[in-house]
């Protein structure tokens, strides 16, 4: 079958989605008298990440809230309905086909990139509209599909962003770029350094440690020796850590940045007093935005906890739904996809606009400074 | 000092900081193999398991407060000996006696075995995650060469790692080459069984050795622990992979021979990452093994081993 044909068999496949669905709503509306409309919230529950889960449900149940509160969309109110996919993508499979059975097409999630993945096969082809508020992994949105949106940026947009605040802000004399030799961490770091040597900059290492290594005096002398001033680091907090904590006892005075990876708490534990004034590119706080004060009031209030980073990219989907099916005066899950792809959305993440492939155009991550107590401020 | 000569000599510094400590761990494998002949994989985890001791030990104390820093340390020193001695003579008892005798292989992987449950033994109760200690000591005691071009430092940490070692290893010569013990465990090693025939308990000076082994890992333990300040349940694999290296390239058996390999280890190390990318770290040092094995089959030091009849 060429692609013609498939595209035809699915859009008529689609077609005939919505007429059974048209035609069930019809169905339904002529026996209740206030309609609701299911979103489903897809995420682990359970396992060992279902705090990121709840993150997730935190934003979307506030902003369903939220909504239901001010007459709902079109007059039906919102209801959310959680699946539990454990952040396994065998149990994510199994949902997505759980939720398109269920009648439900429109979904906040899922959470882990690999997940998001296999089920987002299944929505696209069941005409599903699903907004991942967590998944970073650029291969979500490589295929092209027409159904599927983020409300948060892609891992390799951190890398671009770092060397422009290098070459900008910081503008150091003598750069080294250090990574942990694994996907995340070298893939950033040679982001960083194509960046710097576009713009002439050379860095005087480019140079991979092992991760668990747990002695770094022999880099940290080298560096000294070239009279490194500046240090991207890519990688994870454990070895960034420890690097960070010998540096300091050997008097090396460079300053260091490095991606969302090493922005924990347990950083700090690990290098005290030297994590103090550490760059890192991190998902903007959009809890710390004075416009979503009465959002993080209106959580608090309910006793939880507005900080995660996943929080408001959620609230920020059910946003973008929900001004889509009032522009619309529908909530057609094809109809509305297209509407997003070509229009911008305010949302509690700011304004949000899509390119062809569903990512966001803008960045969702800033330039943080981070403090040994733990805490972090954006950058100057 | 030139510039080059000065980051020779820190460089040669930081290798032999930790080379001591990769001598200390060897000790227990080198020991052990010298008398029986097998090779104690679970030796790593005991190393972990005194950096988790002397973190327990050091957090309670600095928790109460008003103890001074020395009395801490000394505390902690010989609680995570004597607890990592423990799990040393238990593991022996449990894990490799009952299959003494039997192919070498089996305790082989008895010791495996063993070194994933005390790994996941740890992981349970600890939790998984990086433990971590504020520096304790920091500070230099010597710093020479120009600040413009480059200073050589030798910290405190790395004074005491040094010291400590070096004391550790004057006291296990002098007693195995002085004490009626250490006679024995040489007698041991040179012929396990006609030393049984001659009435010395041989299954003792075996317990022994996993005890002085345990404690010398335990030692070591502590000090990386306070050098690096971050432990978790799984540094004790490639701390003992490393060790294991030292002992083999100084001759594994002999007891010089895996200080020496320690030593040789450390600084091949720090040398490779000091002139070559630090990726390259790990080929270089293994390459040298490869190589010395090539070259000398029983290591620097090791004797071939003789036919007994």
């Amino acid at each position: 079958m060429d692609e013609g044909e498939n595209k035809m068999a699915n859009s008529f496949k689609r077609f005939s989605k919505t007429l059974l669905a048209a035609a069930t709503a019809l169905t339904i509306a002529g026996t209740a008298q206030a309609e609701t409309l299911k979103i489903a919230l897809a995420g682990p529950a359970t396992g060992p990440v279902a705090q990121y889960g709840d993150m997730q449900k935190i934003g979307v149940m506030a902003a369903i809230e939220y909504l239901n509160a001010n007459g709902g969309i079109n007059g039906m109110d919102v209801e959310g309905v959680i699946y539990d996919d454990a952040c396994d993508p065998k149990q994510a499979v199994a949902v997505a086909n759980k939720i398109v059975n269920d009648g439900i097409t429109h979904v906040v999630g899922h959470l882990c990139s690999s997940s998001t993945e296999p089920a987002s096969d299944i929505y696209e082809e069941e005409g599903v509209l699903m907004i991942t508020a967590a998944s970073t992994s650029p291969s979500i949105t490589e295929k092209g599909y027409g159904m599927i949106f983020r409300t948060i940026g892609l891992d390799s947009l951190q890398g671009s962003m770092a060397a422009q605040y290098i070459l900008d802000t910081a503008k150091p004399k003598t750069i080294a770029v250090i990574h942990d030799k694994q996907q995340y961490g070298e893939g950033l770091a040679t982001v960083v350094r194509d960046a710097l040597v576009a713009a002439d900059v050379e860095p005087v290492m480019f140079e991979g440690v092992t991760a668990g290594d747990k002695d770094f005096s022999a880099l940290i002398a080298k560096m000294q020796k070239a009279g490194v001033d500046f240090v991207y680091y890519g990688g994870y907090h454990p070895e960034l850590g420890l690097i960070l904590r010998q540096s300091a006892e050997k008097g090396l005075g460079a300053r260091f940045m490095g991606p969302e990876g090493v922005v924990n708490s347990d950083l700090a534990k690990i290098a005290g007093e030297a994590v103090e004034g550490v760059l890192a590119t991190a998902p903007k706080a959009f809890d710390q935005n004075p416009e979503n004060a009465e959002r993080v009031k209106a959580i608090q209030a309910k006793g939880e906890d507005p900080t995660g980073p996943f929080v408001f990219p959620a609230y920020a989907a059910i946003q973008i739904m929900a001004d889509t099916a009032k522009a619309i005066d529908s909530t057609d899950a094809v109809k509305m996809a297209e509407h997003i792809k070509a229009n911008s959305f305010d949302t509690a993440i700011g304004t949000v606009k899509y390119d062809d492939k569903g990512d966001l155009t803008e960045s969702t991550f800033l330039v943080y400074e981070l403090h040994a107590d733990g805490s972090k401020t954006p950058a100057q | 000092m030139t510039e080059a000569s000065l980051y020779l000599l820190q460089q040669i510094i930081n290798g032999l900081t930790i080379g001591s400590t990769y001598a200390l761990i060897a000790i227990g494998y080198t020991m052990v193999y010298g008398i029986i002949g097998m090779i104690n994989f679970a030796h790593g985890e005991i190393y972990m398991i005194g950096s988790y001791v002397s973190f327990i030990v050091i957090t309670g104390l600095l928790a109460m407060g008003n103890i001074a820093l020395p009395v801490t340390l000394f505390a902690a020193l010989l609680v995570a000996m004597l607890i990592a001695g423990t799990y040393g003579w238990s593991i022996e008892r449990v894990a490799y006696r009952p299959l003494r005798g039997s192919n070498r292989l089996i305790a082989l992987i008895s010791a495996i075995g063993m070194s994933i449950f005390l790994q996941n033994f740890v992981a349970l109760s600890q939790g998984s995650r990086d433990v971590a200690l504020a520096p304790l000591i920091s500070g230099s005691v010597l710093e020479f060469g120009s600040l413009e071009t480059f200073a050589v430092t030798i910290s405190w940490m790395q004074l005491l790692i040094w010291s400590v070692t070096l004391v550790t290893m004057t006291a296990l010569t002098l007693f195995i080459s002085r004490s009626r013990m250490g006679r024995a465990c040489r007698a041991c090693a040179e012929d396990l069984g006609m030393t049984n025939l001659l009435g010395i308990d041989t299954n003792r000076i075996i317990s022994l050795t996993f005890i002085i082994g345990a404690a010398l890992a335990a030692i070591a333990g502590l000090l990386l622990g306070l050098y690096y300040g971050v432990i978790n349940p799984y540094i004790g694999f490639i701390a003992g992979l490393k060790a294991f290296t030292a002992a083999v390239l100084g001759g594994i058996g002999s007891i010089p021979g895996a200080m020496l390999g320690g030593l040789i280890l450390g600084v091949a190390e720090a040398l490779t990452a000091a002139y070559f990318p630090s990726e390259y770290k790990d080929v270089v040092a293994f390459g040298l093994l490869v190589t010395i094995l090539l070259f000398r089959p029983t290591g620097i030091l090791g004797k071939p081993e003789v036919e007994k009849v």
